[in-house]
């Protein structure tokens, strides 16, 4: 894959009490980033059923992005749920052989400028050196091949 | 101005406004262009771009559009949702269209803040038109209307609570305050004169209880504690439960008395031990915090007697050995003072131990420096003959007047030493026949990490600030934490006394921690705060919340499983075309629309009002669509 090759595009599900206004503080601070990373407000992640993440790489979204609030999440225990879905979620991309680096689960607070934009960086380069989901995915999942 | 307007055959009639916020869009996205792609979307009627959206004319645009029925539902692409998503929702509700029928595009800061060129303007296309795709699958939504009780209980009667009973019951709100201890004041009334002013802090807490306690609309019970909660903002119902008093002062009549280094007492209940109910609308939660208590042999302490905490020093010199004279406590004269700083606060991993149970504090506890220097000052003050040292990382003064703190310290004489955290000073016996009992060492990096010893008769470790414990009340009320293990309020800057609780708001050092100006200060906004929620007799709650479609459950009761409010789900028998079906219903009240629901839910039945899966979907197809 050349280092020159567009990078897909990385979807941010962020936070609306944390990761969002995180996010604007970056572009408060003029910090540029890739324009390949597309941020959506949520009220927690925990919302998102499995097949959510699944169905995104299968539109052509190469990495995802879950700016969560990390413990600090202010609606009781939905961080632990979500840990543990991301965890399932995993599991059914390395099944379809989709590379679980695609999909990265984060805690961004409001001013958490830096780790902002290391998280974009690093999920740039993976996307970049992956390429698009459709050429990495199998199309019939093994367990079920099986 | 650019205008394109099509005639389409669609449901939704989406119309699209398209800010330059001056140039702080339009000098890196080009807006036009943007425009005129927009308005070739499915759905949008018309797309419209104005320097300042947020302006009256910009405003009115968006009225008249709706007004003449050209457009049913509005994205507007500017700044950040949170500056303007609420005045643009208020612009349809005067154009008398239901302000959920709109969407928010964040153009500024997260497109022509962060990008430029091409790029931008491609980003700020795909923005806008996921904002679209979500906006044709808007619905009307109304806002969840609860009756609120005029009645407000503050929990925990320090400077935070009490203030905050001042406020609301000076607003002519019935207020119930309910404090553990038998006394009123917090650790405030633990202090002598206060940092930055002098002020005597039994002054200040008896002068605020007294206003509070004499107050018609005041009821204080004191030695209780809240031991059920059940309901929700605007009629919450509490059960507490008041011990017996065990203030070791005989009971008092009338106002009440203030005792010196134990706080307010109130007057003596009738009925000493009861358990009650208290019905209220609002809830003010004061707890305060709790000063760090130090590890046995941390700096010496419990090692050595001579190591004491700051506060026992503050009580210590207020109550020293009568008479003129040199300082002398229990009869021994201090020449030499040590006083260590950041005890117990700005922890760093892998160089403080955790507490038993693996906790750090790497907070700042922010009133330490300026108490120290405060304490520092009055002892060079009064007893010249007694020589300060100050074992300091960094000298934190933050906040009006307190830098004089400082400076004052430093003109009377104290001396300064600075260590750094991998390397903190050490306490031993001093085995030198100077005079003093115990010796500090450090290697001091205002001389270059030069070892020093200093001699020390008394060593005062200034103790950080932690919350304390309200573990029950985190159980009960499902009261968000943050990682420093203070209560955690929704945004630190945007609303910094509300929870994610609706109709519970903080006060004070039980967030994090301040001091007495700024707990008081944090009472007024929480009174200010709770006042708002009753003023209108009802509450209005953003309708965002869990919704079933009842013809898709087949009510198997997943999503009352994963539900992670208590009560907000439950599953009920319903009588449809004569046959019993059991579906999941939800407590618009208790809901706080995480969607912990939605996820689990096999049929896809459960979704979360404004925010739906399928909302998702089209914009997630929108943004993954080639430009
Ligand atoms: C050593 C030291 C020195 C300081 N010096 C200064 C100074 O010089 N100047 C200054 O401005 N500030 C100073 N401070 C800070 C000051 O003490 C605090 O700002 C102030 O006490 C905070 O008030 P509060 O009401 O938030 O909490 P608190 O004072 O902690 O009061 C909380 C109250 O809630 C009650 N409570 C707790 N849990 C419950 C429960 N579950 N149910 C019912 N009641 C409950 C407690 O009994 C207490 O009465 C100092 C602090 C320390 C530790």
């Amino acid at each position: 894959m050349l280092a020159t090759q567009k990078a897909g595009k990385i979807l941010i599900l962020a936070t609306e009490s944390c990761a969002y206004p995180g996010a604007n503080a970056v572009g408060q601070a003029h910090s540029s980033y890739p324009e390949n990373v597309f941020i959506l407000r949520t009220r927690a992640p925990v919302l998102f059923p499995e097949r959510f993440y699944i169905e995104c790489f299968e539109k052509g979204i190469s990495g995802i992005i879950i700016m969560s609030c990390g413990v600090e999440c202010p609606y009781h225990g939905a961080y632990e749920v979500l840990a543990r879905r991301i965890d399932r979620v995993f599991e059914m991309m390395r099944k379809r052989g989709l590379d679980p680096t695609r999909l990265r689960l984060t805690a961004i607070c409001t001013v958490c400028t830096r780790a902002f934009l290391k998280e974009v960086q690093q999920m740039n380069e993976i996307v970049t050196k992956l390429g698009p989901p459709a050429a990495e995915r199998t199309d019939t999942p093994p367990a079920e091949a099986s | 101005m650019k205008r394109v307007t099509k005639v389409v055959s669609s449901d939704s009639r989406v119309g699209v406004y398209i800010c330059h916020c001056g140039g702080n869009i339009s000098d890196h996205v080009d807006v036009n262009a943007v425009c005129e792609k927009i308005s070739n979307l499915d759905g949008v009627r018309t797309a419209k771009t104005n320097s300042f959206m947020c302006s009256d004319p910009g405003q009115e645009m968006i009225i008249e559009d709706l007004r003449s029925g050209e457009i049913d539902r509005v994205v507007v692409a500017s700044c950040a949702p949170s500056l303007h998503e609420a005045t643009f929702r208020n612009a349809l509700s005067r154009a008398g269209v239901n302000p959920y029928l709109y969407e928010h595009a964040n153009i500024r800061e997260q497109v022509s803040w962060v990008h430029h060129g091409e790029a931008a303007t491609l980003k700020a296309e795909r923005l806008i038109a996921a904002a679209v795709a979500k906006a044709r699958l808007l619905k009307p939504l109304d806002p969840i209307r609860i009756e609120a009780k005029r009645h407000a209980t503050i929990i925990g009667g320090g400077i935070a609570g009490l203030k905050a009973a001042k406020d609301l019951s000076s607003r002519g709100i019935e207020v119930v305050l309910i404090e553990k201890s038998p006394f009123l004041g917090g650790w405030t009334a633990m202090l002598d004169t206060l940092a930055p002013t002098g002020e005597k802090a039994a002054d200040l807490v008896s002068s605020l209880a007294r206003e509070v306690l004499e107050h018609p609309l005041v009821t204080i019970h004191s030695c209780s504690q809240v031991t059920g909660f059940e309901g929700s903002v605007g009629s919450f119902r509490l059960e507490v439960q008041k011990g017996p008093s065990d203030s070791g002062v005989p009971p008092v009549k009338d106002r009440g008395i203030f005792i010196p280094f134990r706080g307010y007492l109130p007057e003596e209940d009738e009925q000493p031990c009861k358990a009650f109910v208290v019905e209220t609308g609002v809830i003010v939660i004061a707890t305060g915090f709790k000063p760090y208590h130090p590890k046995n042999g941390e700096y010496g302490f419990a090692e050595f007697e001579e190591v004491v905490t700051l506060p026992r020093f503050i009580r210590m010199l207020a109550e020293r050995d009568a008479g003129e004279g040199p300082l002398s406590i229990g009869g021994k004269e201090i020449k030499n003072i040590a006083m260590i700083h950041c005890v117990g606060s700005r922890h760093i991993p892998g160089i403080h131990e955790e507490d038993e149970s693996g906790k750090l504090n790497e907070h700042c506890s922010r009133n330490c420096c300026s108490a120290t220097l405060h304490a520092a000052r009055l002892v060079r003050d009064r007893f010249p003959g007694t020589h300060v040292f100050e074992f300091y990382r960094d000298i934190r003064t933050y906040g009006r007047f307190q830098e004089d703190l400082y400076s004052k310290a430093s003109e009377s004489n104290v001396i300064f030493l600075r260590f750094e955290p991998e390397s903190p000073p050490v306490v031993s016996r001093n085995p030198r026949a100077d005079g003093s009992s115990l010796k500090v060492a450090v290697n001091d990096t205002l001389t270059f990490g030069e070892r020093v010893e200093v001699p020390a008769d008394l060593v005062v470790l200034s103790v950080g600030m932690q919350p304390s414990d309200v573990s029950d009340l985190i159980e009960m009320m499902k009261l968000p934490v943050g990682a420093d293990g203070f209560l955690q309020e929704i945004h630190p800057k945007l609303r910094p006394v509300e929870l994610s609780v609706a109709g519970i708001v903080l006060a004070g050092t039980c967030q994090a921690p301040m001091d007495t100006g700024e707990a008081s200060a944090a009472g007024s906004a929480a009174a200010v705060k709770a006042s708002a929620i009753l003023a209108k007799g009802y509450v209005e709650l953003d309708p965002f919340i869990a919704e079933v479609d009842l013809e898709k459950c087949r009510g198997n009761g997943e999503c009352v499983k994963a539900c992670l409010r208590q009560g907000a789900l439950y599953l009920k028998d319903f009588d449809l075309h004569g046959e019993k079906v059991r579906k999941a219903q939800v407590d618009p009240v208790l809901c706080t629309g995480c969607g912990a629901c939605v996820a689990v839910c096999p049929e896809n039945a459960v979704d979360i009002r404004g925010w739906t899966i399928s909302q998702y979907e089209a914009m997630v197809e929108a943004i993954a669509r080639e430009s």
